[in-house]
């Protein structure tokens, strides 16, 4: 179990965000608007990533990945982070509104 | 703390993004209430999933500690990731509100 911690600790916070949907964040319901808003920014975190790997500025611990790559030697969890996180991050605010909505203030 | 090549382009990323907002995106996001909510919960809940990813006991990402100013705070975490991850939420979330902003524009 030890090779997946990465890809668990990613799931752990797609499943702890997804009560947000049901509250009426409506995010994953706009698939379009969510990857034109998260896949531009999850290229541009790869390149970084791509850099600092390449330029010796992280690591990863072999120990706590699966192994599975891409090119650069960007370990597939970077991928997957760079896709969950934003996803989160907009599931937040707009779940923010929604409950603020719920409650009868304007945020 | 000699190359910072992890400092120098943390403090970049940001002024990236809050810069594509004032000069490019014009989207308002830094003027909404809700914004700054999500911002503090997402801050958060980036101390466990980050500190779990940076824990210098068991670390998943390693950082070479001469391409970082060598603080981390709180636990194990780099000061940098927070500027990372303001910039990769904050990016995403600022291309969300421009579809927004898109779609229900009517000139």
């Amino acid at each position: 179990m030890d090779h997946y911690q990465y890809l668990i600790l990613m799931a752990a916070c797609l499943v702890a965000t997804l009560p947000l949907e049901a509250l009426g964040a409506r995010v994953w319901r706009q698939p379009a608007r969510l990857a034109r808003a998260v896949l531009p920014v999850a290229l541009v975190f790869l390149i970084w990533d791509a850099l600092a790997i390449g330029g010796h500025v992280w690591t990863y611990n072999p120990r706590y990945v699966t192994g599975v790559d891409l090119p650069f030697r960007i370990p597939v969890e970077e991928l997957v982070f760079f896709l969950a996180i934003p996803v989160c991050g907009i599931l937040t605010f707009e779940g923010v509104q929604a409950v603020a909505r719920r409650i009868g203030i304007k945020l | 703390m000699t190359g910072l090549g992890y400092t120098v382009p943390a403090v970049a990323s940001v002024a990236v993004v809050v810069g594509a907002e004032l000069i490019v995106l014009h989207t308002g996001l830094f003027r909404r209430a809700a914004y700054w909510v999500a911002m503090a919960i997402v801050l958060a809940f980036q101390i466990p999933v980050d500190g779990w990813l940076t824990k210098l006991s068991a670390p998943i990402v390693l950082y070479n500690r001469a391409q970082t100013t060598g603080i981390r705070f709180p636990w194990d975490i780099p000061i940098e990731d927070f500027l990372y991850g303001f910039a990769l939420v904050t990016g995403a979330l600022l291309l969300w509100q421009y579809q927004k902003g898109v779609a229900s524009e009517h000139h």
